[in-house]
């Protein structure tokens, strides 16, 4: 008997030692590992110059790609919806493409991850942004996107040069979108308590190249190595900071709903 | 699978082989049960199914059998969801054999191999369980040991992996099937038994403990973002006192860190503490119990959401109504955070006197409140947050109790036989549910509603009898006239003041059949004020049941132990088929 009892009491020990591990508290975050190549990953961030809890959200998103990486992961700020809307001093960011991705949704701030389409469910608040962020950065690579831009800056004529190459062979309807985003405008933004004057705007969309939709590449199969070249143009508005703009595009599958596949960013000087 | 059925196979001739081929055949008992739910589904406009997605029949079933020999006993049951009802998982959908098990046990040691069901306590830190009508199964694929090495004294030990729909068991596989290892212990002491000079005491006491951990490997599961412990340990202690005609049951469970998708991964701990007082004697009974869970959801794979992957079970405390209409907006358990106390009191006026009347009347009386717990911000880095993932998440007093309330159910039945033919119930309750936090939908005003019903049952003769069902449901707020945002008109679904009438006919001991109607009358968007018929009939024979009902069936949850699932709209035919011998 009494050996049964010490067997069961070292069991007790034992489980009590190895059944529990205590984690740091001030130790929680895992330090960002730089992947190399591989799958990219879009977060489209829906807000607004009236929406008191944009900013908060926005800075959730932040934390979250400086911590994945900021070549890994990108954030493109649509100013849409009726929190967007500008009155008085505040500016006005909106787009007819960023309107049409909107769609019919009625709140800010809400988020997308590699969806283009904002059809119900593909939405997020920013506390639901990192299981889909998990899964897309899992995802294997299937295209390799390439810009190089040409920007005069006597006649602010950009001319943008992207290529997409195929990693592995591919069955879908794949589309090219082109977008135009200027970082770090400073203006007015509600916060909780008031409003911010001096509030700095980071990566805003300011339009695309090729429609809404982008432009379509190839329909059908795609094979390994298959290439696709596509140039644009596009004159920079004079109240833009070309130091501060940006050429971003995306590869997406519209036979999955506008599925984003792999995103690629290049400063156009 | 294979191996598995195998290795049960040849345990189960290893343990069996000192019977004789005679004993055997002569000792052995085989006992089992089928089931089978089919559903045909149809279009209805009426109730906006305008779209089946091309499932026209879904079909649950299942067939159990167990092989008892004198300390040995085998089992299994084979599930076939082809495809699962509506409302169901659909990772259930699938056929093949979901458990089996093997078992030796002769008063002093038990042993089981394959799919283990136990539960520790009230099963705080450890609960496996299969129930039918939620589609949920979390048994244990492993071993389990018990130990009686004195009288009074019980000591089990389980080990294994957590059965996760048809996911397979080993560890090469993705991050969506993977689930821990479990692993537990506990221990129970009945002092009665064990002590001599306790034996015949007035006072009984027993008490226990346990400790349950899983070991997740981190590497298969990653998370991006958060160190996530592969270890997680919780433990449990317990004890029963009883004394006369009073009772009082108490347990307290701890759990360390235990970030996961469910509390927004974030490194608090985790506590729980039930306990209940209650007193009886003849016609009357009295029960108090109260409840607080903090941080307390338990799961083998911390990316599991909702039921899946569930190690431990928080018990409700609430009334379980069983009519129509009452039992719409029943509680499901919150395991993020709850303080909820109950109160019944069962009384019985007695015979021969003029409230008792023949036959005695039954009263009851209940009452459960569920609220939230207190979450006060924490200070990190120089900043208050609330929940913040990567942080402790808040500070909670354990005493405290939120101004947040959940829900809130008083009620009163009455429960008379008036005569040898007459038998009525009724019962009225008050309710208060939060649908926003319960059932997530965002931004929908609570139910806050007076409910009633009269079930009344006339016997025409030895083998005939009518009942009748009239039930009503009127909320406060939310009627014909309330002003809803028509943007979200699908929270208002099921809103609204309810109707409900049953007739049945029965004819022992085989056949009845009974219509109904529910009826969303006083839904405050017009197209939602529908119609719920429903006609059924069913036949007994023996321990074999068949029923057949055909017509709507309205939006709800159903719900077992506080542990929910969903039930959307449809119409269409049902059969169900169940034997048992």
């Amino acid at each position: 008997m009494k050996k049964l009892f010490s067997i069961f009491t070292l069991s007790v020990m034992m489980m009590l030692m190895m059944g529990c591990d205590k984690i740091d508290i001030n130790n929680t975050n895992k330090p960002y590992t730089y992947f190399g190549e591989g799958k990219t990953v879009l977060i489209k961030d829906f807000t607004g110059v009236r929406c008191v809890n944009c900013p908060a959200a926005a800075e959730v998103a932040h934390e979250l790609q400086h911590q994945l990486g900021e070549d890994r992961v990108f954030i493109l700020s649509v100013h849409a919806g009726f929190l967007a809307t500008a009155m008085g001093q505040f500016p006005d960011f909106k787009t007819p493409e960023g309107d049409e991705w909107y769609g019919n949704n009625s709140a800010n701030p809400l988020f997308s991850v590699d969806h283009v389409a904002l059809t119900e469910g593909n939405t997020l608040n920013e506390s639901q942004l990192d299981t889909p962020l998990s899964e897309a950065l899992a995802e294997d690579q299937t295209f390799e996107l390439f810009i190089v831009n040409n920007y005069d800056e006597a006649t602010r004529e950009l001319r943008v040069e992207t290529d997409v190459t195929a990693t592995s062979d591919y069955l879908g309807q794949l589309y090219l979108t082109v977008c135009l985003v200027e970082d770090s405008i400073v203006g007015r933004q509600v916060v909780p308590g008031g409003v911010d004057t001096a509030y700095v705007f980071r990566n805003v969309f300011r339009g695309t190249l090729n429609g809404a939709d982008g432009e379509s590449f190839a329909n059908g199969s795609v094979y390994v190595n298959d290439e696709f070249a596509k140039n644009y143009t596009a004159t920079l508005n004079e109240g833009y900071n070309a130091d501060q703009c940006y050429i971003l595009t995306y590869v997406a599958d519209k036979s999955k709903g506008g599925k984003i596949l792999q995103t690629a960013m290049e400063k156009i000087k | 699978m294979r191996n598995n059925i195998l290795l049960v196979l040849a345990l189960a001739l290893a343990f069996g082989f000192k019977a004789s081929a005679q004993s055997f055949l002569e000792n052995s008992q085989v006992s089992g049960s089928f089931q089978t739910d089919a559903q045909y589904y149809r279009l209805d406009k009426g109730i906006d199914i305008t779209d089946l997605n091309g499932k026209k029949l879904g079909l649950n079933g299942f067939g159990k059998i167990n092989y008892t020999n004198g300390n040995f006993s085998a089992g299994m049951r084979f599930e076939a969801f082809l495809p699962e009802l509506n409302g169901f998982r659909p990772e259930l959908n699938g056929v093949g054999l979901a458990n089996f098990y093997a078992n030796y046990d002769n008063g002093f040691i038990g042993v089981t191999v394959g799919d283990v069901y136990d539960q520790f306590g009230s099963g705080l830190v450890f609960r496996t369980y299969e129930e039918w009508s939620l589609g949920m199964d979390n048994s244990l694929r492993g071993v389990r040991t018990v130990i009686r090495p004195t009288q009074g004294v019980t000591l089990k030990g389980v080990y294994g992996r957590q059965r996760y729909y048809w996911a397979p068991y080993s560890n090469d596989l993705d991050a969506k099937n993977y689930r821990g290892i479990v692993r537990g212990i506990d221990g129970e002491w009945d002092l009665n038994q064990s002590i001599p000079a306790m034996n015949d005491a007035e006072l009984k006491v027993s008490m226990g403990g346990s400790f349950v951990s899983k070991m997740q490997d981190t590497t298969v599961v990653n998370n991006l973002f958060y160190r996530i412990p592969v270890n997680v340990g919780a433990a449990a202690g317990r004890i029963n006192l009883a004394y006369g005609r009073f009772a009082f049951a108490t347990e307290y469970a701890y759990k360390i860190n235990d970030p996961s998708a469910i509390n927004n991964f974030i490194y608090k701990n985790g506590q729980a503490l039930m306990s209940s007082l209650s007193y009886s004697q003849k016609g009357l009974g009295v029960v108090l119990q109260v409840k607080r869970t903090d941080n307390m959801s338990f799961k083998s794979n911390f990316t599991g959401m909702e039921n899946d992957h569930d190690i431990n079970f928080l018990p409700p405390i609430n009334y379980t109504h069983t009519h129509s209409l009452p039992s719409m907006y029943t509680y499901s358990t919150q395991p993020n955070g709850e303080m909820a106390a109950q109160f019944q009191v069962n009384y019985t006026i007695p015979k021969g006197t003029w409230l008792g009347g023949r036959y005695g009347t039954k009263l009851a009386f209940n009452m459960s409140q569920v609220n939230d717990i207190v979450r006060d911000s924490i200070m990190v880095n120089g900043q208050m947050v609330l929940n913040k993932k990567g942080t402790l998440g808040y500070a909670s007093n354990f005493f405290a109790v939120s101004d947040h309330r959940f829900f809130r159910d008083i009620n009163f039945e009455i429960d008379k036989k008036i005569s040898k033919d007459w038998h009525v119930t009724a019962q009225y309750i008050n309710l208060y549910y939060d649908i926003e936090t319960i059932e997530g939908h965002a931004g929908a005003p609570v139910v806050e509603a007076n409910i009633g019903f009269l079930d009344v049952t006339y016997k025409i003769n030895k083998r005939q009898s009518l009942r009748f069902e009239l039930q009503g449901l009127w909320e406060k707020e939310v009627k014909k006239g309330y002003a809803y945002d028509e943007s979200e008109k699908k929270d208002y679904q099921k809103r609204g003041d309810w109707a409900f009438g049953l007739l049945e006919y029965t004819i022992t001991p085989h056949w009845s059949f009974s219509i109904a109607d529910k009826w969303n009358y006083g839904n405050p968007v017009p197209e939602f004020r529908d119609h719920y018929f429903t006609g059924t009939v069913s036949y007994i024979h023996d321990a074999t049941r068949i029923m057949l009902s055909g017509g709507r069936q309205s939006e709800g949850v159903v719900c077992v132990g506080g542990v929910c699932r969903t039930v959307p709209a449809s119409s269409g035919v049902t059969l169900t088929i169940s034997t048992s011998f």
